[in-house]
């Protein structure tokens, strides 16, 4: 198998690369609900600025005075901003939780998806991601909780010293530890996914459990997988950004566009990047179960049969 | 005390910031420096503290000698007790609980931590025995008969006019864990507005207010002689000249200060402090620099020293000469930003923070802004509860000249390769915030919020001085500045002494001015209403293979400027044809539009009010123009901005699913 040859970590990418078709299609998703968010916000702020010689501030520059001025009118484009951008982001997240099942699908079944085959997996899974949704909303609850204790002990690390380090120091590890933990619960419910498309599993709290079998038993392996793949996001999110901030031309607008579609694209990349090779590896384990020899039951003793007692 | 962790750094300092501010030509005005007093002395202050650093708390007893220069007998004297504030039944927590203030929004929750008081165990006066039984705290602002922020007392004779009295009070502070300026953070003990201090006798009353949450200080000139005991190992910095230091046989150090033509006293002590000395001669001599910089702040060292120097500098420039031999500047530590931004005579507080980066100008700009006070409020005292524009107003507005004198106008707020800010601006902002709801002239108590106190006594004021400024022209107004501080300088001037000084220096009548941005509520905001061309026969169409243009050579351009807020402002209108003509209009603004109307072989190709930029006052400079060929660059690339951040979002919770 050319994937077993290669590693789950390059294999994942090359079955990205090969199902990308997915990616494009999110991907164009999620920049259709960014436009329509944005949508009312560009036209009253074309309305202000199209013909203002003001505008000029924002052409030449981040004019950060023209923006927090634009933010200050009584009857501001960006006023209307937040409210749209939740909305949609929200139907973005119901959105993603249809396809999952289909891009599962697409992944640990190594077949072409046809049309018809993605979307009733999306169908058929929908409501088993819905109840996971809701049982990682339970299991986020303790880290929700570890964030506020660590928060209360930043202060009061911050009330023991009269250096700023120690409390600094104590809430950057937390940061990680947290970030951590995050990355290790996305895992295990992202294996349960898999186990629930692959297995065809209706009960998600036992595909739950199996899941953290999983995990436990191959735990470095696989957070390994993910913490490889999320850092190659944050490293060239934080690339792009940097890129944008500091070396595009501030009148660059088509190539900032196109920088920061690539950015969005790449992290909605490495994220299905991640969701394909741990569907792999679960292919790969699932092989292995199979080829190894299967445990047969020693044959039965033979006993003779029990003479017969005498009869009378 | 023993100064553990001196570190001069006047070397690398005067290299990096020295030659930029330095002026080594005394002028005439060091004539002031003899024993003349600057001021006319009314108190005279010898107070003896000690400090336990443990319990932050402070033992001690003061002697006031009080000269009554009121011109008439006076029998009750009025006394502050300003630590009594950081109390849950007080005046100033009641106004934090309805309107917030600095550091605190509206309903903030009492913490036992923040609990401050001022205990007068005895008061004494001189010829009339103990008083202590005769005090009587009274409200003189509002009915909170629970406020025990000043209290009077009534002698058993009155003082005749010229002649002193004398009080001696024993008290102890209880300071508070870092509030409003004032406390203790860690091993940090900010000690201000911590003795019993008189009122003023100002406008022939007692003025004596409470505490507020949004109110500052006033007091009298005179003379104060502070000995502060200490552990030995405590770093202190103080307002006034150390005179000398006595260890002791208990550990501790007596430190014994000396200051004259001064209002205030206040000190700090932290045996963490790492002190950076300097100096900078300005046309009064030298000046020693003293600035105390907490754990992990050492990079903010030479910020503080580049901006403070560069005040020094501008300030004897422009407004007037620093009279003082020192200036002490105390950087806060971290859990103790509260006791930052603060003023007080000679010594001023700043702030700054581990993390500080050098492209936000917060080091250089709050300690621009609380050196400024040491003109407008230290040696001009105007009374900060009822005319708080004149000192904050004023100040932030020679912060926005100032700050853009050092760091560049475009530069002096914000620095980054990818934005940057200037003070402008920034007033702009703070103004434009609630820029509605309260006038410039309001007790400062009155406003109906913290940020409508702020918004308006920092960020209004120092807005529409800017435009006064584009007015009357920058020299004039520079010039009125340095009149009004020369003039009133040691004395409590009044809104209408500021502004008839600019009356004065300017030569014109600015009531109009004045009644509007200091004295009303008005907005300014004027706009292109419309503009565009029209073919003069526009019933006549177009030949038959000829393009518009080519027949119709006669225009006729409508440019139509609306006045949207109340704010009545004269205006000049620049209009620009696509032949390359121009037209210039001047309007007075007072109708609520105007029409101008153009019949040329040209179309419009712009018109812009206020070409120049002059009106910072304007609430939106969009409306101000308009440009025929469209330009939808702006809207692109906040659409591009804003579609990116819907996408990001989108994805970080799709991390959910």
């Amino acid at each position: 198998m050319a994937a077993a040859k290669r590693g789950t970590f390059f294999s994942g990418a090359a079955l990205v690369w090969q199902w990308q078709r997915l990616v494009w299609w999110i991907f164009a998703v999620c920049l259709i609900f960014g436009l329509f968010s944005t949508h009312e916000m560009t036209e009253r702020a074309s309305s202000l600025l199209d013909h203002s010689a003001a505008a000029q501030r924002l052409v030449n520059g981040f004019d950060a005075s023209a923006i927090i001025m634009l933010q200050q009118l009584p009857d501001s484009p960006l006023e209307i901003q937040g409210h749209n951008i939740v909305h949609f982001s929200l139907l973005f997240v119901v959105f993603m939780l249809f396809v999952t099942g289909g891009i599962l699908a697409s992944y640990a079944l190594d077949e072409k998806p046809t049309t018809t085959a993605f979307f009733e997996a999306a169908g058929h899974h929908f409501w088993r991601f819905f109840r996971l949704l809701i049982y990682l909303a339970i299991v986020l609850l303790p880290i929700a909780g570890l964030a506020a204790l660590t928060s209360a002990m930043y202060t009061r690390v911050q009330e023991q010293s009269i250096s700023p380090y120690p409390a600094d120091h104590f809430a950057e590890a937390a940061a990680v530890v947290i970030l951590l933990l995050l990355i290790i619960v996305r895992l295990w419910f992202d294996m349960a996914q898999v186990i629930a498309v692959v297995e065809d599993e209706k009960k998600m709290h036992r595909a739950l459990r199996r899941a953290f079998g999983l995990l436990r038993r191959n735990f470095f392996s696989l957070f390994w997988l993910y913490l490889r793949v999320s850092i190659i996001a944050w490293a060239l999110f934080a690339f792009g950004l940097y890129f944008w901030m500091f070396r595009l031309s501030p009148q660059s607008n088509v190539t900032a566009f196109l920088l920061s579609q690539l950015m969005i694209l790449i992290w909605l990349g490495t994220r299905l990047w991640q969701r394909a090779s741990e569907s792999l590896w679960y292919r790969n384990y699932q092989a292995n179960q199979v080829s190894a020899p299967a445990w047969t039951p020693p044959p039965a003793p033979m006993y003779m049969p029990a003479a017969a007692e005498p009869q009378p | 005390m023993r100064l553990t962790k001196v570190f001069v750094l006047a070397a690398a300092l005067a290299i990096s910031c020295g030659p930029i501010f330095s002026q080594t030509t005394a002028t005439s005005a060091a004539a002031d420096t003899s024993t003349k007093p600057l001021s006319t002395r009314v108190v005279a202050y010898q107070i003896e503290a000690k400090l336990d650093p443990t319990k932050h708390t402070i033992a001690a007893s003061e002697t006031l000698t009080y000269k009554n220069l009121t011109g008439q007998p006076q029998q009750t004297f009025p006394f502050h007790l300003y630590l009594n504030a950081f109390q849950p039944q007080s005046t100033f927590m009641t106004e934090v609980r309805l309107a917030g203030t600095r550091g605190n929004g509206p309903d903030s929750e009492w913490d036992p931590k923040h609990f401050g008081s001022i205990t007068v165990d005895k008061l004494e006066v001189e010829g009339a025995g103990d008083l202590t039984n005769k005090m009587e705290f009274i409200h003189p602002d509002d009915k909170n008969s629970e406020d025990r922020t000043v209290f009077q007392v009534t002698l058993p004779k009155p003082i005749a006019p010229g002649a002193s009295v004398e009080f001696r009070v024993v008290f102890h502070d209880v300071l508070p864990k870092v509030v409003e300026r004032t406390g203790y953070a860690h091993d940090f003990d900010m000690v201000g507005q911590w003795f019993p201090k008189v009122g003023v006798w100002w406008k022939n009353a007692w003025n004596c207010h409470q505490f507020h949450a949004t109110t500052e200080f006033f007091a009298d000139f005179g003379t104060f002689d502070v000995k502060i005991t200490v552990p030995q190992n405590e770093i202190v910095g103080a307002g006034g000249d150390l005179v000398s230091s006595t260890n002791n046989s208990d550990g501790t150090t007596t430190l014994t200060y000396h200051s004259e033509d001064v209002h205030d006293f206040s000190w700090t002590a932290s045996p963490s402090f790492t002190v950076v000395e300097d100096s900078w001669t300005g046309s009064q001599g030298p000046v020693k620099i003293h600035l105390l910089m907490s754990p992990g702040h050492m990079a903010s060292a030479p910020r503080y020293m580049k901006a403070l120097k560069g005040s020094l500098y501008f300030f004897d420039q422009w407004y007037g000469p620093y009279p003082y031999d020192r200036i002490t500047v105390v950087d806060p530590p971290h859990g103790g930003i509260d006791a930052g931004g603060m003023e007080y005579p000679t010594l001023i507080t700043a702030g700054t923070s581990v993390h500080m980066p050098q492209g936000l100008l917060e080091p250089e700009f709050v300690t621009e802004h609380e050196f400024g006070h040491q003109y407008w409020y230290g040696m001009v005292a105007t009374n900060e509860f009822e005319e708080a524009w004149l000192d904050e107003g004023i100040n932030s507005y020679t912060e926005v000249k100032v700050m853009d004198a050092i760091y560049g106008h475009e530069t002096s707020f914000l620095n980054f390769p990818f934005a940057h800010l200037g003070e402008t601006e920034e007033q702009r902002f703070s103004y434009l915030g609630l820029p509605d709801m309260d006038p410039v002239a309001r007790l400062a108590w009155k406003f109906i919020s913290s940020d409508s106190y702020g918004d308006i006594t920092y960020g209004k004021s120092a807005t529409m001085l800017i435009t006064l400024e584009k007015v009357i022209g920058e020299d004039t107004m520079r010039q009125a500045l340095h009149t009004y501080f020369m003039r009133y300088r040691f004395t409590h001037p009044t809104s209408e002494d500021f502004l008839k000084t600019i009356e004065e220096v300017s030569g014109k009548d600015l009531r109009w001015y004045f009644n509007q941005a200091v004295y009303g509520t008005q907005v300014l905001d004027y706009s292109l209403a419309d503009a565009h061309s029209d073919p003069l026969k526009w019933w006549d169409p177009p030949a038959h293979g000829s393009k518009t243009s080519e027949k119709v050579e006669l225009y006729r351009t409508y440019v139509t400027v609306e006045r949207k807020g109340d704010f009545t402002f004269p205006v000049d209108l620049q209009i620009k044809f696509d032949d390359g003509s121009t037209a210039l209009e001047h309007w007075d603004g007072l109708d609520r539009w105007i029409r101008y109307q153009y019949d040329r072989k040209a179309k419009i190709e712009s018109a812009q009010i206020d070409a120049h930029n002059q009106i910072t006052m304007d609430r939106n400079p969009f409306n101000n123009s308009f440009v025929a060929m469209p330009d939808p660059r702006a809207a692109h690339k906040l659409r591009n901005i804003w579609v990116f951040a819907s996408e990001w979002l989108s994805q970080l919770l799709a991390w959910l699913t």
